[in-house]
Order: structure tokens, then sequence, then C-alpha cells
């Protein structure tokens, strides 16, 4: 029990430290992959409170999200390696602001919420893992097929916005103008 | 104990692939060669290239290490010799080998070389090529054996091997396990005639040992995890079961080496594209094949 | 040239002889990896396996322990040599074979003449310096003023932001960053950011009032690639010792991601025209030598024009030895470049089958070329039916449409019927057959080649054994010649002026001429996998181009 509050402790500590480095470091690349490790904290926090397979699903998830992130990153941000000494805050004062008072709600809930009975002993991983097979295939499988399918049309969309409208017959560029060549031949 | 030998049986066996690598490669059998590679790279001058990003470079070497052997951890040998068979044993080797990626990219960022850099991006630009295919046929073994204990799924092949069983997800799984290993014909990040090394590029001396050490036991881990999933495990006549083990993990990793010598380096758009238009497509499939052979034979 | 042993090595690693550092040295002896200055193609035109020297061919020089200078090196090869030298991480040394010592480089620690027995010695000698001398108390240090750069400050956020002291940038008060001013050379090394390219202005644009940098702002005036993202573009050397591509050609790309933008060959071995007057026999050495790839063919050319000027009539029994030698060496030369496609596709079995029969066929008199038949059409039926390397050819660097003056393998596989063998007499006589393949992309050049092989193959069965071309006898003639050859890589001219047996005016008109400025186009817009095996495909040999 001492060692399993050590450890929770441990890896919650380290993530809020790569929490902070996000926030700390120049480089957007050394950003994300602070993002990565304090979420892989995080699910070194669940692998100590006996839940392995969220635990492991966490840091499985992560590793390929936040190194996606870093590639937009320096997809899109100039001197993405953080030459030039770039601060990453913005907004200071809202972000403070914003910050405590979420914090704070965090913290009101985990002590005031009515968490019910306690377990003396966590059910084994296998047990665990069946378990929740069980609850996402069962009542829960309405709300995770709901999201996924939100999810994969929000997707969809967002790359459709982000492809430039194309109008026949005006040069914007290479592509543009094959593509535009290629409507009037179909048009025609 | 158990941590020993496989760590040992880890070392030896990339020995004997550099060895075989090197015959490969050189026509000679030469048995000392990786060792002396190794020796003379501990001599060598480290050079740092200029401005580096030095948190990632030191640490991309060590990390890919520390990937491939902590797979190689929840892989049973033989029912007993395993570090850890977890519970969510199939998953957790998902997770870990998802840190390759992070430790390419870190590779690449790291030295601040072109090459070094576009090796590192390509890689996660291939990330749905590989990954998927690994993910996907690992949850059809699981469903037949209806666990994630690793030791189970072997277990679960007794009366016949997932290779006779589901020889599709097999075959996307050897391919996507080599192209996760990024071994030629798949090795993109590297790509010696393209990048000049890629993420190799700038690494010399110690840390150059540690990243092609890294990637052997990486051959050596994938090559376990496809004896695990796909050969049977343990299980054979005759011979112990740590033999076959042996026998099995090896013969899938030459048999790695022998089709990246004899095939030239894929086109990245092509493996991206197979990979979305028939890989996943052919994993779903599998997926739905199994579930139903799972439903219909009892 | 004389053998000598260099008493120290030159590139020794700083440290005191101890017993650790002796085993290392011995491993390092046995574990020689060496970087070929022009590159390994060159090595294998000049006959040298390394593999049965026992070394090992290095793709960068970080992986490199011996650097390899492979014949007379141009001043900016040499000057190039340099740079590859001081990334070489210690120890490490210089061997250099048959010509002089490149003048950018510390001495050379073992020098050998240019052939098998003599590397071999050679690679023993240096096994032995670096068993014993890889560490020396205090080693020299390398410097020269080629590898001096001047540092400049730039914004990262501004690109027209450029100062000569560190600070903060005028417009938008971040710290400046210290980059290489015009380096190019260094390989290796760039900037994340590389904002190299300077020859875009994105003009003045405010932050908008809250001080946030809107990257929609900041992109905006960018250019954009294909795709229409606005990215960073980085500008980056490809050669001219490069693994993929041929040595002393120089392509410079910029790349957008891991696409192409544009893109620019340049070759650093190109024929320079000779100012002095030369004998005739020394001019066709020279040529022979200047041409590393091709000796024999730019050796028949300049016999030709020679006695052309001499005003010698062609004698049949002396041009069906020179033309089954061309034809060995077409041979030999569709080989290396199947050995370099091979190295660029890290395509290993390829690399070491062609390298193997390129070696063999170098040697073979006709008889030997006939026992060779069986193996090289076992090569070309297997390649043709390997898997991946159709996909990877088919429809890459196909040559736009009205591309002028192609030469050669190109050429005819684009559908031209040009070949200069057409109207050659002997090659009438012996049956020459023209093959053309029509579609004019990289997998076209493959199948050329291949069909080429064998048809080279037939000729030089019907014409018997190859003899080396020799100037025939003649005393001091003056006048004009002009001889065209066709060479492996395509039809190739030159016109002379002798006086009283000297040379005195030379116009050679290179083979690849026309071919190096196909690279630009057939690069643009292509991934970068793509734009190497385009410009791979042409097989250029920068040494055949006039500069």
């Amino acid at each position: 029990m001492v060692a399993q509050a050590f450890f929770v402790g441990v890896f919650g500590l380290a993530a809020i430290g790569f929490g902070v480095a996000v926030f700390r470091t120049a480089s957007m690349v050394r950003s994300a992959l602070a993002l990565l490790f304090s979420q892989a904290a995080v699910g070194c926090m669940f692998l100590a409170m006996q839940a392995e397979f969220l635990g492991v699903l966490q840091i499985m998830m992560m590793a390929t999200e936040m190194s996606i992130m870093a590639i937009f990153m320096v997809m899109f941000m100039m001197d993405p390696g953080g030459l030039g000494g770039m601060d990453m805050s913005h907004q200071k004062r809202f972000s403070i602001g914003a910050g405590a008072i979420a914090a704070t709600t965090a913290i009101s809930v985990a002590l005031f919420s009515d968490w019910g009975p306690i377990f003396a002993e966590a059910p084994d991983a296998a047990m665990q893992t069946r378990e929740l097979g069980f609850e996402m295939l069962d009542r829960s499988m309405l709300i995770f097929e709901t999201a996924a399918i939100t999810i994969l049309t929000a997707m969809i969309a967002a790359t459709a916005v982000a492809i430039p409208v194309r109008q026949p017959g005006v040069d914007t560029g290479k592509l543009d103008k094959e593509n535009g060549d290629k409507e009037q031949e179909a048009s025609k | 104990m158990t941590v020993a030998i496989v760590l040992l049986t880890l070392l030896v066996g990339a020995w004997l692939l550099a060895v075989i690598e090197a015959w490969l490669t050189t026509g000679r059998l030469r048995p000392v060669a990786p060792l002396l590679a190794g020796l003379s790279h501990l001599g060598r001058e480290s050079i740092l290239a200029r401005k580096p990003d030095r948190l990632f470079f030191e640490t991309a070497p060590v990390l890919l290490l520390v990937v491939a052997v902590l797979g190689a951890a929840v892989l049973p040998l033989t029912p007993d010799l395993v570090i850890a068979d977890l519970a969510t044993g199939a998953l957790f080797l998902n997770a870990v080998l998802a840190y390759v990626l992070v430790s390419l990219i870190m590779a690449g960022w790291g030295p601040n070389g072109a090459y070094a850099m576009i090796g590192g991006w390509r890689f996660l630009g291939q990330l749905i090529a590989y990954s998927m295919l690994i993910v996907m046929p690992i949850t059809a073994t699981a469903m037949r054996a209806e666990s994630l204990l690793n030791s189970v799924i072997v277990e679960s092949q007794a009366g016949l091997w997932n290779i006779v069983y589901q020889p599709l997800g097999f075959v996307l799984f050897f391919i996507a396990a080599m192209a996760l290993a990024f071994r030629s014909p798949f090795d993109l990040p590297t790509a010696p005639g393209e990048l000049a090394g890629g993420v190799d590029a700038e690494y010399t001396g110690v840390r150059l040992t540690v990243l092609r050490l890294a990637r052997l036991v990486m051959l050596i881990t994938l090559s376990a995890a496809t004896t695990v999933f796909f050969l049977g495990g343990w299980q054979g006549p005759l011979l112990p079961p740590w033999a076959w083990s042996l026998i099995k993990t090896l013969a899938v990793a030459v048999s790695m080496l022998l089709v990246g010598y004899y095939l030239p380096r894929i086109r990245e758009a092509d493996l991206l594209g197979w990979c979305w238009k028939f890989g996943i497509p052919l994993a779903l499939l599998n997926i739905l094949i199994v579930g139903l052979l799972i439903l219909v034979v009892p | 040239m004389m053998t000598e042993v260099a008493t120290t090595l030159a590139g020794a690693r700083k440290g005191r002889p101890s017993i650790l550092r002796r085993w290392v040295g011995q491993a390092l002896a046995r574990n020689l990896s060496c970087l070929v200055v022009p590159g390994p193609e060159v090595a294998l035109a000049h006959g040298l396996n390394l593999a049965a020297a026992d070394m090992r061919i290095a793709a960068t020089p970080r992986d490199a322990t011996v650097l390899l200078v492979v014949g007379e090196l141009s001043q900016k090869l040499d000057e190039a040599t340099a740079v590859l030298y001081a990334q070489m991480p210690r120890p490490r040394a210089i061997l250099v074979l048959g010509g002089s010592e490149p003048s950018s480089l510390p001495k050379a620690d073992v020098s050998a003449d240019l052939s098998q027995t003599e590397l071999m010695e050679a690679a023993t000698r240096l096994q032995r310096l670096l068993a014993e001398d890889a560490f020396a108390a205090s080693p020299d240090d390398f410097d020269s003023s080629i590898l001096q750069t001047k540092t400049e400050y730039v914004c990262p956020m501004h690109p027209e932001v450029v100062e000569d002291e560190p600070g903060s940038c005028p417009k938008c008060g971040m710290d400046l960053v210290a980059r290489e001013a015009g380096g190019d050379a260094d390989a290796g090394e760039h900037d994340h950011s590389g904002h190299g390219h300077g020859d875009h202005d994105h003009g003045d644009h405010d932050h908008g009032s809250s001080g946030f940098m809107s990257m929609v702002e900041v992109t905006k005036d960018l250019p954009r690639s294909a795709d229409g993202l606005a990215m960073d573009w980085l500008e980056v050397p490809f050669g001219p010792c490069f693994p993929g591509l041929p040595g002393g050609l120089r392509l410079t790309l910029t790349l957008d991601g891991d696409g192409v933008t544009e893109g620019q060959a340049t070759s650093l071995v190109a024929m320079g025209t000779p100012s002095e007057e030369v004998a005739v026999e020394t001019f066709i050495e020279r040529l022979a030598a200047a041409t590393p790839l091709a000796p024999v063919s730019y050796r028949l050319l300049a016999c030709r024009a020679i006695e052309q000027a001499a005003g010698l009539e062609p004698d049949p029994a002396v041009e069906r030895g020179r033309a089954a030698a061309l034809e060995r060496e077409r041979i030999a030369s569709h080989l290396g470049w199947l050995a370099q496609l091979g190295r660029q596709l890290s395509f290993v079995w390829l690399t070491r089958r062609a390298a193997a029969l390129q070696l063999e066929t170098q040697r073979a008199d006709g008889e030997q070329l006939v026992v060779l038949r069986p193996a090289l059409q076992a090569l070309i039926a297997r390649l043709e039916h390997t898997p991946l390397l159709k996909a990877r050819l088919k429809g890459i660097g196909a040559l736009p449409h009205g591309s002028q003056d192609l030469r050669g393998p190109v050429a005819r596989a684009s559908g031209r019927t040009e070949d200069a063998r057409q109207a050659d007499a002997m090659y009438c006589e012996l049956g020459f057959e023209l093959y053309i393949e029509g579609a004019g992309d990289a997998w076209a050049r493959f199948r050329q080649r291949h069909v080429e092989i064998v048809t080279s193959l037939d000729l030089v069965e019907a014409a018997g054994d190859p003899e080396l071309p020799k100037l025939r006898a003649i005393d001091s003639p003056s006048g004009t010649g002009e001889a065209t050859v066709e060479t492996p890589r395509g039809r190739s001219t030159l016109q002379l002026t002798l006086e009283r047996g000297q040379v005195v005016s030379v116009e050679l008109d290179g083979a690849c001429r026309q071919h190096i400025g196909l690279a630009a186009d057939l690069v643009e817009g292509q991934e970068l996998g793509d734009a190497l095996v385009a410009v791979g495909s042409l097989d250029l040999s920068p040494w055949e181009v006039s500069s």
C-alpha cells in the first residue's frame, strides 16, 4: 500500500514536471514530447493504481498522438527548433486565472464527491480487462460508437475544409490549374 | 535470473544476426566481426553536430534499446521463461512498439541535420502503414485465445498454429514487423542511398554502437513476437520448449534479413498507399474471418 | 609511383597508447570502412574489388575510417573532399590510389598505384598503421581554409533580418540565431529552420494588437509547394560523394518536407579545355584518365580522331578488335549502373551480383565473355521479375516531350533512333540492330540497358577478342580530324587539330553534356526517393560533361 502510494506520487510529480516543461522550453518538438511524457506518466499512475489495461492503453495512445502533434508543430510553426528562444506562454493573466479555477474545481470534485465504498482488493488485471470489455460492448457501447462517428466526421470535415476551394479557370498554382483543367474537361 | 537469461539471449541473438547480415552483404562469414565493430566504435571520436538538441540526441539510441528489451520482456520463451507475463501482454507489446516512433523522431530531430530529420519524419509519415498492421493481426490472435496474456495466446495454438489458422494475419504482421524494425526493403528512415543513413547519419562512436545494437534487438523482439503470435511459440515435438522458441525466432529473423537482401527499397508512397488500400481492409477481413471461425467452429 | 609508408597516422586520436587503446586500434584495423572518393562506381570501373581487400564501403563520412581517393581529383572535388575528411571521426586515415595527393588534405597515410594487387598491399599497410598509431599523444589537428566559414545572425521569424553580430531582431525582438554564411559544402550540418534560400521576401507584417504571432499571417507570403502547405524549405546538397548518386555529381535540392521543390545538378569533375600543346600519346592517356567511367571509349575516340587527322583509312582488322573492346566496356558500364542502382535502393543482392559481373567482364576476352553470357542473362531475367523494382521505376523520371539532344540509352529508351553505331560500316557487318524502348521513363531506361547488354554480347561474339585501342603508327602529321563514338552513355564527338604530332586544339562533345541539365526537370515536384531514382536512371557521368 505504501509502495503503491509512493509510485502514484512519483509518477504524479513526473506528470506535473513534464507538464511544466511543455511551457518552459522554446522548442516545439521538445514541447510536444514533454507533453507525451507527461501523459505517459499519467499512464504509469494508472499502472501504479492497478488499472493495468487503462495504463497501457494510455501509454500506447499518447506515443502516436503526441508524435503527430509534434510534426504539425514543425510543419506550421516558424522556428520549431526554438533557436530564437521563443516564449511558449501566451495571454498569461487569462491562463493563470483559468488554470487556478480549473485546479480548484478538480480538487474540490476530488474532495467532496461521494466515491462510494472502498474496495479492499482490486480485481486482478485479467478480470478488469474482461469487465472493461463487457462494459464497452454493453452499456457504454452507444456512447463510444457515437463518439467514434463524431470524431470521424470531424476529421473528414476538417480535411475537407482545409483543402483550398478550386475554381476552374483561376490560376492559383500548378495543382489547382491541373484540377481546373480536369473539371473543364468533365463539364464538356 | 529470468531477466539475465533473456538479456543474454537477446545479446547472443543480436550477435548472431549481425554475423549473418555481414555474411549477406560481404559474402564472408566472420564470427568476430560484430565484436570488432563494436570495439572499434568504442574507440572512435563521438562527434556532436552543431546546435543539436542534445537531450534528444543522447536519449534516442537508449530509448530504442529500452523499447526493444521491454518488448522482449513480455514474450514467453517457455511457459516459465518470461520476465513479466502481463494480463495485458499483447496490448503492452503494442504500447512499447509505439515508442520506436518516438525514438526515431528524437534521433531524427536531435542531430540538427537535414538527412536525419527527413528520415525521422518519414517514419512518422508511414505510421498508418505499419502500426495498424501490427495491432490488427495481434487483435485477431487475442480473439482466438480469448486473452491478452501472451502465454495463453501461445497455448491457444496447441492444436493449430495461427499461421495456418489465420495466414492473412501472419503475412500482414510479418510485413509490418519488418517496416517497424525499418529493415530493408522498408528502410525508409535510414535509406542509405537516399538519405545517406538518415537517422543513423550523424551518430558515431558509442552512440552508434547502441543504435545498431538496438536495431538488432528490435529485430529479435519482433521475430519473437511473430513466433509467439503465429508460430505456436515454444510448442513443437521432440526438442525442449526453449529450443523451439529459439529456432523459430531465428528462422523468422533470418527470413526477414533474406527478404531485405533480395528486394529493392519500396517507394514511400507505395507503402502508404498499399497499406491504406489493401493492408487495412485485409486486416479487418482477417479479424472478421477469425471471428466467424470462432463462432462457427466449436 | 613510389610506395611509401608514413611514420604516424595523420588523423590519429588524442590519447596515450594503453592496452585498451591498442585493442581498439587492432579492432579498427580489422574493420576498415572506407569512404570512396569520387565514388564506389569509379573504383569498380578501375577494376578495384574493395571487398576482396577486406574493406567495407561506408555510406557517410561519419561511418568511415579510411578516406579512399581513387585517381586524380579536380580542384573542386579536392576541396569538397577536405570537408568530408573533416567530418570523419578520428582515428581516420587517408589512402590515395593512383594520382597525386589531394592538396586540401593532410599528407596521405598510404599511397599506391591503381591496381588490385597494390590495393591489397596498401590495405595491409593501412591496417598495420591503424593498429599501431590509432592513438597518439599529440596528434596534428586538421584545419584548412576551406573549412572556415563566416557566421551571421538571422531572426528565426524574419529571414530578411541578417546581422553580423548577435543581438535581438529589430522587428520582433526575438534572439537572433547564428547561421553559417553560404557554407553549402557542408552536407551534414543544416539548421532545422534552414531559411537559407533567401530568394523570397515576405515583406512587413505586424503581429496584430495582442502580440500573438498568428501563423496564418507569418506564413501567408511564403512560397507554396504543390500540396498548398507553407512549410520551411531546406536547401540540401546531395553529393559530390553521395551513396545513391554518381561520384563527382552534386545535386542541390530544395526540399519541402519529403518533396523536392526544385533541384540543380552540377558536376565537380567536368573536363576543362586543355590549354597547352601535348603530344598525341599523352593526349590519349589524359583523355582516358579524365573519363574514368568509360576510358576505352574515349581512348578509341581520341585514336580515331587522330588517325583521321593523319589521313589514315580505317583498318577492318583493327576496327574489329576495337569494336569488341567498346562493346565489352558497354556491358561493364551498364553493369556498373545496375550496381549503382542497387546501392541507391539498398538492393544488396543486385549490388554484389552486378559488381562481381562487372569486374569479370572488364577482364574477360572474347571467349570468357561467351562463358559469362548465361550469368548475365540470368541476372537480367531475374531483375525483370524482381518484386517492387518495377513499381519503383515505372513512370518515374519520364522525360518531357521535346527534350533536345538526348543521347545513348536515355534517347533510345525515349523512342529515338539515335545511335552512332548505325552509321558505322563495321557494325553493319557485325549484324548490329537497333533496339528501342518507347516509354521514356526509368523503367524503360532500365530495360533498354538490359537489351543493350545482350546486343553487345552478340556483337562481341561476332567481332572476336577485344583489343584495347592503340594509336596506329603515325609520324608527326598535321591536320584536323573528327570522330564520333557511341560510348556507353551516348554519342561523343571529338574534333582536334594536329600540328607536327602535337595536339593544338581540341573540341570535345561529351556524352552527358545535355543530360546533366535534364536533372532539374526530372526532380521538380517529385518525392525525394523518386527524384533520386530519376536522376540515377540517367546514368550521368559527371566527367563526360564539358565545363
